[in-house]
């Protein structure tokens, strides 16, 4: 079977993955243009219940950096800088989209992730 | 309508072993149907993943079932189980949709073969396949189990033998209406 992943990976906020009516939908952009999603945890959730989810994110963001999977910021979670420089990750290029049109074109401007990049 | 807590793959495919991405990103027949009838979607994380990285080989249950992985298992589905336990608590329908045939992500087929080991070199195929849960969503059961809370559960069975999307959204939408498939 042919493997289909694009090693492209976003770290996105919930409410652009379940948005509101009128909302930007980041996740149909995400998915149109072939990009994987970590979906991070709702706002809504105190910090006992949000900060495990986030520590395993930023362990799971650790894994694809390492691996030179390229990977974006979409929107903003309070307590996830923290969690990857837990694990020596930085914040990825960020955008918080007014449009999906502003996403869309931020994604297609995101350089080409070095796991792609032919071996020496 | 509720929130369906979906394996991390659905919506990342990069998260698969090496010749495991169905497609590039987001699996989208499976988040269409949630989000055609309503529902909130949150995604777990991958226990492959972080165990074993994005390098590692394709396995069956037995390969993973040690106390390592469980232990590991066993704090995901703590992390996991805060959040449904939030949901429950706010009076939210909480449903699991995981992926048949995963070692650990698996909600009634896994994989086992107790023999395999060693130099990877069997051939493409599932005679590995078998009833049961893989080890995270046993781990996550037992969690909830420990809270006094219990969640319906969908596959999607992309890597089961006859696999058909249509039967797929099927028996999801049959669990997210809570009717029996």
């Amino acid at each position: 079977m042919r493997d289909e992943r694009s090693y492209r990976v976003a770290l996105v906020a919930d409410r652009y993955v379940n948005p509101e009516p009128g909302q930007i939908d980041g996740l149909a952009v995400l998915a149109a243009a072939d990009w994987g999603v970590m979906q991070l945890p709702d706002d809504a959730y105190p910090a006992e219940v949000a900060g495990p989810l986030l520590a395993e994110v930023a362990e799971q963001v650790e894994e694809f950096s390492r691996r030179g999977y390229g990977f974006i910021l979409v929107g903003e979670r309070d307590g996830l800088a923290e969690a990857l420089a837990h694990v020596g990750v930085a914040v990825p290029d960020r955008i918080v989209p007014a449009s999906a049109a502003e996403l869309r074109e931020f994604l297609t401007v995101q350089p080409a992730p070095r796991a792609t990049a032919a071996p020496e | 309508m509720g929130v369906a807590f979906v394996a991390h793959c659905l919506l990342n495919q990069n998260s698969k072993v090496l010749d495991g991405a169905h497609c590039a990103g987001v699996y989208s027949p499976v988040v269409d149907v949630l989000r055609a009838r309503g529902w909130r979607i949150e995604q777990m994380p991958c226990p492959e993943l972080a165990f074993a990285g994005l390098n590692r080989f394709w396995a069956v249950r037995e390969q993973y079932d040690t106390a390592a992985f469980r232990q590991h298992c066993q704090r995901l589905a703590t992390a996991v189980a805060g959040a449904i336990a939030a949901r429950v608590q706010q009076g939210e329908e909480v449903v699991l949709v995981g992926v048949e045939g995963s070692p650990s992500m698996g909600v009634t087929i896994t994989s086992s073969d107790p023999q395999r080991g060693g130099r990877p070199a069997w051939p493409d195929g599932s005679p590995e396949l078998t009833s049961g849960e893989g080890i995270f969503v046993e781990e996550l059961h037992a969690e909830l189990g420990r809270r006094g809370i219990t969640v319906r559960v969908a596959g999607e069975t992309h890597a089961i033998p006859g696999h058909d999307e249509a039967v797929q959204r099927a028996g999801l939408e049959s669990v997210l209406e809570h009717r029996d498939a």
